[in-house]
């Protein structure tokens, strides 16, 4: 959706900062709702980043 | 039932003989008396006077593959099935064409049909997979699921 499939991050130290500069670089991602995934589990509060984690951007899902 | 992740996704539709062959290669199972299967076929749905003509399924697929493994062994577990099979398609899959093939085996026939059941709705709404409406006229908007 933004065009851009994968991205590298420094000095991002948890998920809310991650989501700020996220909506600064690709402000379409206001208008969509995402769910987060740190190392490929669903999380759903804040939470603290370690270098070399892969973090996704879900929109809703529509497979099936 | 510990076993290794299966890949679910193939490359364009899943076809008529495909599902025939599935089928056939359970007949040595003599512990199976029932299957249940669903297949998703792609709708020609009209959105706004725009017609539907493909949709282009994409995943996150690490994430995709590993979640659907512990569906899998919940699934088989909760209702104690001989086998469970699902398969979706990635790329574009025109409109009439099957996209999604869920495919449960039980020694009777409500564990099978309620693991079917139960599998399809669990996957439409926690697999990180998204659908693409391609129109006839080359437009495009991304699907949303709808419940039921």
């Amino acid at each position: 959706m933004t065009g851009t499939r994968e991205l590298v991050l420094e000095g991002i130290t948890d998920t809310d900062q991650l989501i700020r500069e996220m909506n600064n670089r690709f402000p379409c991602l206001k208008e969509m709702p995402c769910l987060l995934a740190v190392d490929r589990h669903i999380i759903h509060s804040n939470t603290l980043l370690r270098e070399d984690q892969e973090l996704a951007l879900l929109p809703p899902y529509s497979g099936g | 039932m510990k076993e290794k992740i299966k890949n679910i996704f193939i490359e364009g539709p899943i076809t008529g003989s495909f599902i025939g062959e599935k089928i056939a290669s359970h007949q040595s199972k003599t512990a199976i008396g029932g299957h249940s299967i669903f297949l998703g076929q792609v709708r020609g749905d009209i959105i706004r006077d725009k017609t539907v003509a493909a949709i282009e399924y994409s995943s996150y697929s690490e994430m995709a593959l590993s979640s659907m493994h512990n569906l899998r062994e919940a699934i088989i577990s909760k209702y104690a099935l001989t086998c469970m099979h699902v398969y979706h398609s990635l790329g574009k899959i025109k409109v009439g064409e099957i996209c999604f093939f869920v495919f449960t085996s039980a020694p009777h026939r409500k564990a099978a049909i309620d693991a079917c059941a139960e599998t399809v709705e669990q996957f439409k709404a926690e697999m990180p997979v998204w659908g693409k409406e391609i129109f006839e006229d080359d437009s495009h908007q991304w699907k949303v699921n709808q419940p039921l």
